[in-house]
């Protein structure tokens, strides 16, 4: 069982907590105005998310295109190869600007968007499923993806699980289209258990040969790019699979690996893992699974619980958790109340930080916790937070760019790069006089802003220090002591 | 005082532990952890503890993009050969033949020079079973030597520090480049990553930005080291104790000290080293020359990984591979006599992967296209040098599907590199025992 968290325990620090792991953290009025609301009404404001209307336009590219498919494979048929060469290259550069936009198109969803949590939940489904756009290759089926998990964010397991089996991305992503009858493929028969519903252990090899004989027939329609059924690849014998036996479908599949016991404490760990930052002990898995189980495995009441929950606030868990390049990106933006760096810059700074948004690295998603911090990827860190706040362009993520556009490294384009000038932040949209004037001041209100907590003495000691040679304090000298809070280990978990 | 010892950097706590101290309880857990490994490896004899600066190092070097082997070791003797490529074909006068049945490329003269010395060993026909022809699919298992049908999350360079490097120096693993190879993903990641060594490090607006961030990154750890025959010995530590025993801002404290020392040690070597050999000016080029500076500056490196793209030749293959070959062959002989200048060519072994070889006829447009096995090279003054492995039949009947079928299981190199040369054991690496490759 999960303890209800009591009432007098919601504070400015609780609701801080929520925010940052709900959603993607806030400045002081955002945290504040759920402290107000109480618990259960803070916990309605961001999980209800259907109740906020959501203006936020597609990519105009984002559907299907019949016409552009038909055109492309007729010119490779028929082309010269100079022909071919030329339109593979054109397409190639499509499709890394159609990337570049849908990045930065679904950054700034989750930076400003109505709906954060639903964005905290489209990227935990992102991770979780790990399709990357390295082999899918049309950003299409990525947006499509996305997309879907963005409309099943909290929905019911077993529908999330088979609609994304039958989602394209997912479809080329584990060689699902390929399978056929007489050559059943197994990659996804196997991940769908070891990677996304059950966990190593819990399937044999032969539950595995008759499941991918059972999802034969999931295909993909090349010229609608769509899914679709066809029943004649479809292997109609009767197959045996962890314990059941009959002549089952892929949707069959996906029924009884759901019914599982088993399915619930995995998917259930993970989420715990993800809002909470480390995997539950046993009895919390436990209390977690019979809870999602008792709501009928739907996300949605059973995620209200958690963030409801005695466990969710404890002391191991606040200000625990290492922030994701996505979520110290985004979240500092909020935070800090700038601008969103320019796709080509965002971009840049997350590869650089280790998560490149639509191309995790492996099936298997990102390792996540303290495999985000390397000595490098915290430097960068740092050199990023002076980019943001100065409103630069980090020069390794400049240097990233350059090479991209074909240009060497150090070339011409990387030296311009350097030279632009983006937002910054307004210090004085984020301070207030008084606490611009007053070093002491100064120092508690970032502190409430950047970690909700405060720095050790030490580091209080440093920063007034710092302040305390400068005479008059510019508001470059407060940019610099913002970059300077950011560029410490405390900054780095939330 | 004199046990009121602030331990400011990895290393030091090392030095003062490795010579006999005490550990004390009250030491974060990330810390036990790693001392804990230690004393377990120091257990094993087999394993050598990675800490001094006369340890061996292996350069892997990555020909990205999957590299034509047969244009490169070409069995030039063979009829299949010009039969396959009648456009493709090398002309004799065209290849440094290393017998009567192959030779190099003939822009390799680097190469043929090193081979003529008795310091590179060609391993033909390296591969692994049922090939896969994705880019992103294959190096996947070139980097985690996994098999072809499973997946591993972690790297084989990473699985090495995890198993064998446990505490070692942040630099233990130092990748050239823009983003850390999969190979070097791991359970506890270590390794840095850079292109330029300006790019390494805090970049401050003045002296007292970069000031106030040190002591902001100061670790908090006071705790004094008991008296030697106080508290806990370090035997009494139990091994591979969870690094996450700690809250995760004390790990990435400790991360952050490593990455100050590491940032101007690394500087300070790129500007007081000098190169004893010219390079070429590619990338290439400019890669090994930073690696053999970071070497001759005594950086506590086990592994370096550099690489070089451009290998996917699907179209007018001649031109582009004998450029790459030659500056490939150019940039590791001047590293290697860089590194013989310096005195340090005993201790370096190079190692060439790509992530596979190409299609054995050639394509409509002066391509080729991806295909399975192709060569290895191994340099260094203490290979087994020449030519190891049977070249593959390019007999049609022996291909499958175009491609040469391979003789030799890269894990079967890296096994040999982890053992014989990195003094490891490989089994729990590579995930079982692979035959060891006679090659070092």
């Amino acid at each position: 069982m999960l303890k209800p968290l009591s009432s007098d325990r919601w504070n400015y620090s609780t609701a801080a907590h929520l925010l940052n792991r709900a959603g993607f953290g806030g400045p002081p009025a955002d945290i504040q105005n759920l402290a107000d609301l109480g618990p259960a009404k803070a916990v309605a404001s961001l999980l209800d998310y259907e109740a906020i209307s959501d203006p936020t336009l597609n990519p105009d590219w984002a559907k299907p295109n019949p016409e552009e498919v038909l055109k492309y494979r007729d010119a490779i048929k028929n082309g010269t190869p100079e022909e071919k060469k030329k339109l593979q290259q054109e397409q190639q550069q499509t499709f890394q600007r159609r990337m570049l936009e849908l990045r930065g198109w679904w950054l700034r969803r989750m930076t400003y968007g109505p709906r954060p949590f639903q964005e905290k939940m489209v990227l935990f489904w992102h991770g979780h499923f790990a399709t990357s756009v390295d082999k899918v290759r049309n950003p299409y089926f990525m947006w499509r993806q996305n997309d879907l998990f963005r409309r099943l964010a909290t929905d019911n397991w077993q529908n999330l699980l088979t609609q994304t089996g039958k989602d394209p991305a997912m479809l080329l992503w584990l060689d699902q289209a390929q399978s056929r009858k007489a050559h059943p493929n197994e990659n996804f028969a196997r991940e769908v258990m070891e990677l996304f519903a059950l966990g190593e252990g819990h399937y044999t090899e032969h539950d595995i040969a008759e499941a991918a004989r059972a999802l034969t027939g999931w295909s993909f329609e090349f010229q609608d790019q769509q899914y679709i059924y066809r029943p004649f690849i479809h292997d109609q014998g009767s197959k045996t699979f962890l314990g059941h036996t009959g002549n089952f479908d892929g949707d069959d599949v996906i029924t009884i690996i759901v019914s599982q016991p088993q399915a619930a404490r995995f998917i259930t760990a993970k989420l715990w893992n993800y809002f909470a930052g480390q995997m539950p002990s046993e009895e919390l898995n436990a209390a977690l699974a019979a809870n999602f189980r008792a709501h009928g495995n739907n996300f949605k009441p059973f995620l209200r619980d958690l963030f409801q929950s005695e466990e969710f606030y404890s002391d191991d868990i606040v200000r625990n958790q290492v922030k994701s390049p996505v979520q110290w990106l985004v979240g500092s933006v909020r935070v800090l109340e700038c601008e969103l760096p320019p796709p080509f810059v965002s971009w840049g700074m997350l590869r650089q930080l280790g998560q490149d948004l639509f191309a995790p690295p492996n099936v298997k998603g990102w390792d996540g916790g303290v495999t985000w911090i390397t000595t490098n990827t915290l430097l960068t860190r740092y050199n990023d937070a002076q980019a943001l706040v100065e409103g630069t362009v980090p020069p390794l993520a400049a240097g990233d760019f350059a090479r991209k556009a074909g240009n060497g490294g150090g070339g011409k384009l990387e030296k311009a790069l350097q030279r632009v000038r983006l937002g910054g932040v307004n210090v004085e949209k984020i301070l207030t006089p008084a606490e611009r004037a007053d070093k002491t001041a100064l120092v508690a209100a970032l502190e409430h802003r950047l970690y909700q907590a405060a720095l050790n003495s030490g580091q209080q000691q440093t920063l007034r220090d710092f302040l305390a040679a400068k005479t008059k304090l510019s508001n470059a000298d407060i940019a610099t002591t913002i970059r300077l809070m950011m560029s410490t280990p405390e900054y780095q978990v939330t | 005082m004199k046990n009121e010892i602030l331990l400011h950097t990895r290393r030091e706590f090392l030095r003062r532990t490795v010579l006999g101290s005490a550990l004390s309880w009250t030491m974060p857990a990330f810390l036990a952890d790693t001392f804990a490994a230690l004393q377990t490896q120091a257990a094993d004899s087999a394993t050598q503890i990675v800490t001094g600066k006369d340890s061996p190092i292996l350069v892997v070097l990555q020909m990205a993009g999957g590299n034509d082997g047969i244009n490169t070791v070409v069995p030039y003797a063979n009829d299949f050969y010009h039969r396959a490529r009648p456009t493709l074909g090398l002309k004799l006068e065209n290849i440094l033949k290393l017998n009567d049945e192959v030779g190099l490329h003939g822009a390799m003269t680097g190469f043929k020079e090193l081979y003529d010395a008795g310091q590179l060993s060609i391993v033909q026909g390296v591969g692994y079973p049922n090939p896969n022809r994705s880019h992103f699919r294959s190096t996947e298992i070139w980097q985690t030597a996994s098999d072809a049908d499973q997946i591993e999350k972690h790297g084989w360079i990473g699985r090495y520090f995890d198993a064998a490097c446990a505490g070692a120096d942040p630099a233990v693993g130092v990748t050239i480049g823009n983003q850390l190879p999969e190979a070097f993903f791991a359970a506890k990641p270590k390794g840095i990553v850079f292109n330029n060594p300006q790019n390494y490090r805090f970049m401050a607006n003045g002296a007292a930005t970069e000031e106030s961030y040190k002591k902001l990154n100061e670790l908090e750890m006071s705790s004094p080291l008991p008296d030697d025959n106080s508290g806990g010995s370090i035997g009494m530590l139990p091994a591979g104790m969870p690094m996450t025993g700690g809250r995760a801002v004390d790990f990435i404290s400790r991360t952050a000290l490593d990455a100050q020392q590491s940032s101007d040690e690394i500087r300070g070597i790129a500007a007081r080293v000098q190169n004893q050999a010219q390079y070429p000016g590619s990338q290439l080029g400019n890669s090994l020359k930073l690696v053999a500076k970071l070497i001759g500056g005594g950086l506590p490196t086990r592994i370096y990984y550099v690489s070089q793209g451009g290998y996917d030749t699907h179209t007018n293959q001649l031109g582009s591979q004998q450029r790459l070959l030659g500056d490939l062959a150019d940039s590791v002989k001047s590293f290697v006599a860089d590194l013989k200048a310096q005195g340090n060519l005993q201790r370096v072994l190079v190692m060439t992967f790509s992530e596979f070889g190409r299609r054995v006829g050639e394509n409509a447009n002066g391509g080729t296209d991806h295909g399975a096995a192709a060569p290895m090279f191994i340099i260094g003054n203490k290979v087994k040098a020449g030519l190891l492995g049977q070249y593959p039949s390019l007999a049609p009947h022996d291909l499958f599907q175009g491609d040469i079928k391979y003789n030799v299981d890269f894990r079967s190199a890296y096994a040999a590199v982890l053992e014989n040369w990195l003094k490891t054991k490989s089994a729990p690496i590579l995930g079982r025992q692979f035959p060891l490759l006679p090659v070092v």
